[in-house]
């Protein structure tokens, strides 16, 4: 199965392929965290580079890598020489330079030996968690970092001249005011990353944070959340920071293409534990645990959870979906042209209702969410999943 | 002579609490008889329900000889008789059984609203009526005045009254002995043909329907074949007995006689209460006076919580019918509440009754929606039709007039709620028609309710203002012409029937206002803009808004995993597929079900 060239591979060797590469270390575990992770040893770290090649030889693509995004856990916190080696991996298997490499970092474990390695394999851009620059609320996370760490970490970062850096923050954290999260804001824009994302807190399934707020130890505030929301909007607006997507915020040329590239539909492979790919008419992710995907691997499967087929209906669900998330809003036209069969009046229908009642825009070809619809991006996003599964979508 | 010279049949009568479930134990201990209360206790498992409230609902009648002063031996029949008004058909039957009646008066208390009512309804069926002041062994007991209110309210005179205490064991002997020199033989005993009357019946999962009737003429014994005066079916006799007080099987009942029959008849709906048993080989040919079809009163629809739970309240339901004939029941369904059924009370006691008995003894939770009564729609042309839901009543435009059931009330309350209780009566539509002095404290009033107006908190409002000491007793008064109009509750124009409502016309804007608060705020918030609406006949009268969502956005999407965002996504989709939806609008069906709780 995994031989298969993509039908985009062969159809149009220029549409973008990301590479996701999930690595799945981390010193400890933060309280928010629903992601894969796992305690780094240095048998661990061998078998997961290891596996990772593997891993991609088993897929084997065809056409070049255009993006490439080492998330996690934490990759920054692989040894100078380990990231190297994964670095060779995946470069073995680009097909030329990628035109954006990111890498995602933690601020204690930023050096400059490793931004070194990192710089001399060609990845162009690093995006750092700091979260909060409140240390209260830093230790409210279960995060491990100071807030001198983050100055530090960043300036080696700029020292090291990668084209592009992200900070990642998070607001309505547990007792975080509106004026905390402002300041935190307008800390980010002092230190001018090229990119800031900021992250809801959500309460996921699982995690240290879930249980808190199921003891009601902690309370949800749909307001407060808004409010925060539409605060950030203004004042990165008014910074210079264009917002891209619903936590997504950008100089202008330094969008995240690898992120544009999911929420586009294209295709992605994805690597390592837990890491998602749709690909070559299938979408999936592998299975995540260490062990469990190594051992896979072995029978030469992959990307075994959630197989689905990515047919057209379905990728024009979804880019609409995800598409309505991004403020350029998503192509109809490009969509029907590339899906017929999908269930276009039903999606007439709610989108005109949308329109009607402010939370959507359509104009000419392209529909996007107004401000308000934006805050609502989950429940236009399940009208849409509902729009579409009035049909039977037809097998490709 | 006629056998029946020393028989004598009679029920004991009084206001919750005054003393009767005692008074009735020291009877049948002087008699030798087994208490009731362990009977109670050992055969009727389900009724606790009874026990709390203090009402009977099954009769427990039972048979005691006496040896009376006289020297005779005497065959005292004693009735139970339910004791609330809702059954007061039951009741009747159950005092037509009988030739006499001890009415009891707590000491302390005096004469209380049922007091009145049950003494007029044993006026009414002729009975001689013994009047017994309880309970003197309280310090609080008040004779003098007791005494006096049994002249100026109920008009028997005082020297009647015997003095009594079941708990001190004292005048139980003088009650026996009223019994018997007071009380009059068995009636009609010697019409030439059988006449039973059914004043109840059991269902028992062996032997069917086991009827509870009183002999008044002719003896009916095991294989002779019976007939039922109402229509004329008829069922061969399989077993006849008394209740001593289990059921104990005797060869024949004749004249005088209380017992039971078991049938060839399966269902307790076939034996109505109040129908008169006759042999088919040589039946009456008048049946005894009084028999009713009893009708149901309030209606309102009941629905499991649980949409699973459909089948178990439907099972729940044909068990209670089983033994309760005057309860109804037919399936209905509801946009807002799912699938679950129209059920018919005889009142609002019976159905909170029923209600109970469906949520404790089959353990199934239960809504129900608003209680509505019978209305008489008379249309352009004089066509008459009955609606007992708010979703049947015709256009507005045809309708000509519509008639509502009245009650007719005595409520007892302290004198300084007078005032407060006026209000309250004026609120709902009341008219005040005599107010009589009980003693220094108390009132006694009169009044005429539309039924619909009691149905929903009058008894509770009314024990507040009193601070408990106030009671109401009713019977059903006649039908009148109201101003009535059908309100609807409407979600961005979609009418959610489970809260359509008859209502007076000058009350309509105040009841729909306050609904559509209510159901606006208990909604969640929606993406949408939804209006809740109050409207007439297309007229709206209320309006509220659902508030808005503000953010329901979940940023993370990392990596390109879609599926996880996908997977959060139609548990959106799926959480709203388990939503009532009304028009386009989905709503969590506890929101309605919180509503119709809140009341
Ligand atoms: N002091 C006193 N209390 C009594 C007497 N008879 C009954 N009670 C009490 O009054 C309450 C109601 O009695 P019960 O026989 O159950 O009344 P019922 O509701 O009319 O059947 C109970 O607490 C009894 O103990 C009595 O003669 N004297
Ligand atoms: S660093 Fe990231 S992946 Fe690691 S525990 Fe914290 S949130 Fe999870």
């Amino acid at each position: 199965m995994s031989h298969i060239a993509s039908e985009q591979d062969k159809a149009a060797p220029d549409r973008p392929l990301g590479l996701y590469v999930h690595v799945p270390f981390c010193a400890s575990t933060c309280d928010f965290c629903a992601f894969y992770q796992t305690k780094p040893t240095a048998d661990g770290v061998e078998r997961f580079l290891a596996g990772v090649a593997n891993e991609a030889r088993l897929v084997s693509w065809a056409r070049p890598v255009t993006t490439v995004f080492w998330g996690g856990g934490t990759p920054g916190l692989l040894a100078p020489r380990d990231l190297g080696r994964l670095a060779d991996i995946v470069r073995s298997h680009c097909g030329g330079a990628p035109v954006e490499w990111s890498v995602e970092m933690a601020p204690a474990s930023v050096t400059p030996q490793r931004l070194a390695a990192l710089k001399a394999a060609g990845v162009t851009r690093i995006s750092m968690g700091v979260q909060s620059f409140q240390p209260a609320l830093l230790e409210g996370l279960g995060r491990q970092h100071t807030r001198a760490q983050i100055y530090r970490a960043y300036e080696h970062v700029r020292a090291a001249g990668f084209a592009s850096v992200n900070l990642d923050l998070m607001f309505a954290l547990p007792g975080q005011t509106e004026t905390e999260w402002a300041d935190d804001v307008r800390e980010a824009v002092r230190l001018a990353p090229d990119h800031i994302s900021t992250y809801c807190l959500t309460f996921e399934e699982d995690t240290a944070l879930w249980v808190k707020l199921s003891q009601g130890r902690v309370k949800l505030d749909p307001e407060h959340e808004a409010r925060l929301y539409e605060a950030t909007w203004a004042q990165l607006r008014e910074a210079g920071y264009a917002q891209y997507e619903v936590s997504n915020f950008a100089r202008p040329g330094h969008a995240c293409l690898h992120n544009l590239n999911t929420w586009r539909m294209h295709e992605w492979v994805g690597l390592g534990p837990s890491g998602a790919s749709q690909y070559a008419g299938w979408r999936g992710a592998n299975v995540a645990d260490l062990d469990k995907w190594l051992e896979l691997l072995g029978r030469g499967e992959r990307a075994t959870e959630d197989r689905v087929a990515a047919t057209p209906a379905q990728l024009a669900e979804d880019a609409l979906i995800f598409g309505l998330r991004m403020n350029e809003g998503v192509n109809l036209a490009d969509w029907r042209a590339r899906c017929a069969e999908a269930p276009w009046a039903m999606v007439d229908a709610l989108l005109a209702r949308c329109n009607a009642e402010g939370l959507t825009l359509v104009e000419g070809d392209r529909a996007r969410l107004t401000d308000r619809g934006r805050l609502l991006a989950d429940s236009v996003g399940a009208e849409v999943m509902e729009a579409f599964s009035v049909q039977p979508v037809v097998p490709a | 002579m006629p056998l029946t010279k020393y028989t004598r049949n009679f029920c004991i009568i009084a206001h919750v609490d005054h003393g009767k479930t005692t008074l009735s134990d020291r009877i049948l201990e002087h008699t030798n008889t087994v208490a009731m209360r362990v009977m109670t206790d050992q055969h009727l498992d389900s009724m606790d329900l009874e026990k709390e409230r203090g009402i009977t609902i099954k009769s427990h009648p039972v048979t005691m000889t006496y040896r009376a002063k006289d020297g005779h031996d005497y065959k005292l029949n004693l009735m139970d008789t339910p004791g609330h008004v809702d059954f007061s058909y039951e009741v009747s039957r159950s005092l037509a059984a009988c030739e006499g009646a001890v009415l009891l008066i707590d000491a302390a208390q005096g004469v209380e609203a049922q007091t009145v009512a049950n003494a007029h309804l044993a006026f009414a069926q002729k009975l001689k009526v013994i009047p017994v002041i309880n309970k003197i062994d309280l310090p609080s007991a008040n004779l003098e005045l007791c005494t006096r209110q049994l002249e100026d309210i109920l008009s028997i005179p005082a020297e009647e009254a015997i003095l009594a205490s079941g708990k001190a064991g004292i005048g139980i002997e003088d009650i026996l002995e009223a019994v018997v020199n007071r009380v009059p033989p068995p009636r009609w005993a010697t019409y030439p043909q059988l006449r039973c009357l059914v004043f109840d019946s059991l269902y028992d999962s062996y032997r069917g329907c086991i009827a509870y009737v009183r002999v008044f003429s002719g003896t009916i014994k095991a294989n002779d074949q019976m007939m039922l005066m109402s229509n004329g079916q008829k069922a061969d006799v399989k077993e006849v007995g008394v209740f001593m007080p289990k059921m104990t099987k005797i060869a024949s009942l004749g004249a005088g006689d209380v017992g039971y029959i078991v049938s060839s008849i399966k269902n307790t709906s076939d034996v109505k209460t109040g129908d008169t048993i006759t042999l088919a080989a040589r039946p009456a040919t008048e049946m005894l006076p009084g028999y009713k079809e009893v009708r149901p009163m309030v209606f309102c629809g009941l629905y499991p919580l649980e949409s699973d739970d459909y089948e178990k309240l439907k099972a729940a339901l044909g068990r209670l019918r089983l033994n309760d004939a005057a309860f109804v029941y037919s399936s209905e369904s509801s946009l807002a509440l799912g699938f679950g059924f129209r059920c018919g009370f005889l009142g609002l006691l019976h159905m909170e009754i029923i209600q109970e008995r469906i949520r404790r003894e089959h353990d199934v939770d239960i809504i129900s929606t608003y209680p509505s009564v019978i209305y008489h729609v008379i249309k352009h042309g004089g066509e008459k039709i009955d609606v007992d839901n708010p979703v049947n009543m015709p256009d507005p435009g045809t309708i000509e007039e519509i008639r509502e059931p009245t009650i007719r009330a005595s409520i007892i309350l302290p004198n300084d709620s007078m005032g407060d209780i006026l209000a309250l009566i004026m609120e709902k539509r009341g008219v005040c028609e005599h107010t009589d002095t009980l003693d220094q404290n108390r009132v006694m009033l009169r009044c005429v309710l539309p039924l619909n107006e009691i149905l929903v908190d009058f008894n509770d409002r009314l024990k507040s203002i009193t601070h408990g000491y106030g009671s109401m007793d009713y019977e059903l008064g006649d039908y009148i012409a109201s101003d009535l109009v059908k309100m609807d509750i409407m979600i961005n124009g979609d009418p959610v029937d489970a809260f359509s409502c008859i209502v007076h016309r000058e009350k309509a804007d105040a009841k729909g206002r306050q609904l559509c608060e209510k159901l606006a705020k208990i909604i969640p918030p929606q993406m949408f803009k939804v209006a809740i609406q109050a409207a007439i006949g297309g007229k709206i009268i209320a309006r509220d808004n659902v508030r808005e969502m503000r953010k329901d956005v979940t940023s993370k999407c990392y990596g390109g995993d879609i599926s996880r965002k996908r997977k959060l996504l139609d548990k959106q989709k799926e959480g709203k597929k388990k939503m009532k939806q009304i028009g386009k609008v989905s709503i969590p069906p506890d929101a309605f079900i919180k509503v119709l709780q809140n009341d």
